[in-house]
């Protein structure tokens, strides 16, 4: 069967649509039965200033990242488009507005920029727009209609999720977009294409047990927050976490659920806290500024060991920092930010899926072993949207607080008891019989206040090998290995949202003889160091790829082992590309000279 | 913009494709922009019959491959069509609402099918032979073993014709005064050569003048042809190979001698200083016949590129036409025309 591998670009100014046809277009696309996986830039500003980039790749089978080179690139800003021109692969498609309204200076029009092996196609959109809405403001659809129409993708299909878009508006409304996807499409449809890009069958994707729904990451985390039946969310809106806040408070209250808007960061987590030393399966999402006003908070969680998701989509920093760009630079603050030795999990998905297991089992593990648990994103996955196989029946556990014996006799109760396990009987608030101190002050078992050093070794184990547990935890992949196996001459030690493009890179070096290896780290607190020790040891070079300056992963890594890895280190706000990691697996796959790992 | 002299081509056929590669040689420095209001990269059209032999990936007939242009960094603007040229401000202005500023200009822009008056009304039931896609679209609606009409039959028509016969296909040449162009054949010569068509396996039909073209009925070929005596001719697909005019719409007013095409002194250059022509556009003085003649044919039309892009890098060199013009019947009884044989 052909394979269909297609990336499509929007580019545009903010206002333009840009993204709302890219939205079309990816919804579109998974609805037919294409694997589609997605990602936007957009500028900070709300409107009139700045890109937009609606990035899709459309897919028969799974894959991991985006393209470097996309297919098709429409243009509906030259201004903003003819930096992008030269991403458009030899004999892929370069789509513009063939009549624009003002007079431009030389070089101001795309078709001044398109390399000899593109092929140009401009039709006058604004004018197609004009004439079938009397309105220019449905250019985007008219673009979008041409690409459906050029690529013979079903009309009907384009036509349901338009009406779907705009159901909340005026009729009128549908019926202009509706309008002006039709008169591109047939333009499209009567173009004389010369470009090398067509569409296969879409493949069947039909999963026992799963609806295959297209959904960002943020997307993924809210609904798995949802299956795992979240009680309580607080939370404050910040870029890229906003839309996690937006969709939990659209659908928490159809399951009996609450969620309120604090006036900060602090009080958020004070909240979720609160929420979950009184039983509830309570969030809060953020970004790293917002983290690092938590970081208080966080260490009050695992000193009273209260049961707490706190989910992190990391943006360009420090300081308020870039907040439409991505970065993998809170990884530091993550895992060791607060004060004292304040270990607690941190998870980090590694793509869309990931993003929806790691929140549900995130309320999971909070649960059974006692403490705040922080789920690590960025913005590429926050804002990449992909197909994914959702279960329709929830795949996370309930109820795995671990209760106190009934027949414990009043008084005895002691809520930080050292037990087998280290993870001690849980009452709550306002049980009888069950009452217990709980502070942010070292304590004994029983909670009281204690800064005897006994206590505080002994508490200091107890809060840190309880977690141990969890590298065993039912159902999910804390640490899994991709590639060759046995000896490698490169391995990929990844984490987040680079380990897409590292495991692309890796497939490419496997294709060209190299014998690679990639291992994806979720579990980035406690660390599964057995396993990344078993993959060093059959890697003879590991490379580490990260969007950070530090190199924050290896510095876990290399401070957890002791063994030297190679970096890669990117900080251009956007995802890692897969040409550079290959790049430097070929390098360091070269026998003959290699730098050597630090 | 860059103070790099820039070098304006407009026009992307085999005179505007020499200019460029000449142009480069003689001055690696320059900016050279050719502007065209195709999709393709050059293409070879002599090789573009070969579409109705089932040669249907455009790359195959691409002159240069697209890295040609990158690492010679000549840049092409296709899709751009010229509308207007300003000599005084030495800008191009394009359809599209952008001005392109030159400080030296050559025109080869080539030259549009021709259409007899009698069929202009009936333009859009004919199909055209001038592009790549064209070409395409015409092959696909002809039917397997299809007819296809000639009108006229200009030297590329026949040049076509004997590949679309080859590939199975019924050709019917319906002669005209513009039958074998640019050749002129004298009438009482035009019954050799027509029978030599005959006998390679075109059939010639001499009704007389066409009064029109119109669609064919339901379940008849998709053409009727209808003669001034009544009689009808149908076909698949409808061509005119009528000879060429040349495509200078977008020069009038731009200050320079126009006749038929533009006038320009044996090195190529027009009226004005900065502005050269060569190709099918341009009317070239003669000193022998005291007068502008056009040249055709691929060799004339190459050499006129070279000519013109030396000259506009400070060279003073004359055309030297390929004067061998006459059309022949070889041993093996095919008309042969050297004027007309590509490389």
């Amino acid at each position: 069967m052909a394979v269909t591998d297609i990336q499509i670009s929007i580019c545009g100014s903010a206002g333009d649509g840009t993204i709302a046809a890219g939205d079309i277009l990816k919804t579109t696309m998974a609805r037919i039965g294409y694997r589609v996986i997605a990602f936007d830039l957009y500028p900070a500003e709300i409107r009139g200033f700045g890109k937009c980039i609606s990035r899709t790749r459309i897919t028969s089978d799974q894959v991991y990242s985006m393209k470097q080179q996309s297919d098709v690139l429409v243009s509906l800003d030259d201004g903003h488009t003819i930096p992008h021109v030269g991403e458009v692969r030899d004999y892929g498609a370069v789509i513009y507005d063939s009549f624009p309204i003002t007079m431009l200076p030389e070089g101001g029009h795309i078709s001044g920029h398109i390399k000899p092996g593109q092929i140009p196609y401009g039709l006058p959109i604004r004018e197609i727009s004009e004439r079938a809405t009397s309105s220019s403001r449905s250019r985007n659809i008219v673009a979008l209609g041409f690409v459906a129409g050029a690529y013979g993708l079903p009309a009907d299909a384009f036509r349901e999720t338009i009406a779907a878009k705009f159901k909340t508006k005026a009729a009128s409304v549908t019926e202009a977009n509706i309008a002006a996807f039709d008169a591109g499409y047939e333009i499209g449809a009567d173009t004389f294409r010369l470009d090398f890009v067509s569409f296969s069958e879409p493949p069947e994707t039909k999963v026992e047990g799963a609806d295959v729904v297209m959904m960002s990451g943020n997307a993924a985390v809210a609904r798995g927050c949802l299956d795992a039946g979240i009680d309580t969310y607080f939370g404050y809106p910040i870029t890229p976490a906003t839309t996690i806040m937006e969709r939990l408070a659209s659908e928490m209250p159809k399951q009996g659920a609450r969620l309120l808007q604090t006036e900060d960061e602090i009080s958020a987590i004070a909240a979720t806290i609160g929420a979950g030393y009184a039983g509830a399966r309570a969030a809060t999402a953020t970004s790293g500024p917002g983290l690092a006003l938590m970081a208080e908070m966080l260490g009050l969680g695992v000193m009273a060991e209260v049961p707490a998701v706190v989910i992190v989509s990391q943006r360009g920093g420090p300081s308020t920092g870039m907040p439409t760009k991505t970065e993998q630079s809170d990884l530091h603050l993550a895992v060791f930010g607060g004060a004292g030795d304040a270990q607690r999990i941190v998870l980090a998905p590694t793509n869309v899926e990931g993003c929806y297991r790691c929140a549900g089992k995130a309320f999971e593990m909070a649960e059974r072993y006692q403490t705040p648990v922080v789920v690590l994103m960025d913005l590429y996955l926050s804002n990449r949207l992909e197909t994914v196989n959702l279960p329709r029946v929830s795949p996370f556990a309930a109820g795995l607080s671990k209760d106190v014996e009934a027949d414990t006799p009043a008084g005895t109760y002691q809520r930080f008891a050292i037990t087998d396990d280290l993870v001690s009987p849980r009452a709550l608030p306002g049980q009888a019989d069950r009452m217990h101190t709980v502070t942010g002050l070292e304590h004994n078992e029983s909670g009281r206040p204690s800064d005897q050093a006994a206590v505080h070794i002994e508490m200091s184990r107890k809060r840190h090998e309880k977690l141990k547990a969890a590298l065993d935890h039912p159902d999910i992949t804390i640490c899994k290995r991709f590639g060759d196996e046995g000896p490698v001459d490169v391995g990929l030690l990844c984490w987040g949202s680079t380990f897409g493009e590292s495991l692309e890179a890796m497939m490419k070096a496997q294709d060209e003889g190299i014998r690679c290896s990639a291992m994806k780290v979720v579990m980035l607190s406690p660390l599964p160091l057995d396993r990344i020790l078993a993959f060093f040891e059959d890697c003879r070079e590991v490379l580490v790829p990260e969007l950070n300056y530090e190199g924050q992963f290896a510095n876990l890594v290399t401070a957890a082992t002791g063994r030297p890895v190679h970096r890669l280190n990117q900080v251009t706000g956007m995802p890692m590309r897969v040409e550079d990691i290959l790049e430097r697996i070929r390098a360091l796959a070269a026998p003959p000279s290699r730098s050597a790992a630090e | 913009m860059s103070s790099r002299m820039h070098h304006v081509i407009i026009g992307n056929g085999v005179a505007g494709d020499q200019a460029a590669a000449t142009l480069r040689e003689r001055d690696s420095d320059s900016r050279i922009t050719i502007v065209t209001a195709g999709t393709l990269l050059f293409t070879n059209r002599y090789k573009l019959p070969q579409v109705f032999a089932g040669k249907t990936d455009w790359r195959e007939y691409l002159v240069h491959p697209p890295s040609y242009y990158e690492e010679r960094d000549i840049t092409v603007r296709r899709r751009s069509v010229v509308i207007r040229v300003d000599p005084d401000r030495r800008v191009l202005v394009l359809q599209h609402h952008e001005e392109v500023g030159y400080d030296r200009l050559l025109v080869a822009a080539g030259g549009a099918a021709y259409l007899p008056e009698a069929l202009r009304e009936s333009a859009h039931l004919l199909d055209s032979f001038a592009t790549f896609r064209s070409a395409m679209i015409a092959r696909e609606r002809l039917p397997d073993g299809g007819t296809l009409i000639m009108l006229g039959g200009d030297m590329i028509g026949l040049d076509m014709a004997r590949t679309v016969l080859a590939s199975g296909y019924r050709v019917v040449l319906v002669p005209n005064e513009r039958t074998f162009w640019p050749h002129q054949v004298a009438a009482e010569e035009l019954p050799d050569y027509l029978g030599a068509l005959e006998r390679s396996g075109i059939e010639v039909v001499r009704k007389g003048p066409v009064e029109r073209l119109e669609e064919g009925a339901a379940g008849r070929p998709d053409r009727r042809l209808v003669f001034a005596d009544g009689s009808d001719l149908e076909g698949d697909v409808v061509m005119a190979f009528c000879g060429l005019v040349p495509s200078l719409g977008f020069m009038h007013g731009a200050g320079v001698d126009i006749e038929r095409g533009l006038l320009v002194n044996p090195e190529l250059r027009t009226t004005n200083e900065r502005i050269w022509a060569a190709g099918d556009v341009c009317q070239i003085w003669s000193e022998e016949e005291k007068g502008y003649r056009f040249y055709y044919g691929w060799k004339n039309v190459k050499m006129m590129g070279e000519v013109a892009a030396r000259n506009m890098t400070g060279d003073h060199v004359q055309v030297d036409t390929f004067k061998d013009e006459k059309l022949v019947i070889d041993a093996e009884g095919r008309i042969d025309s050297p004027y007309w044989r590509y490389d």
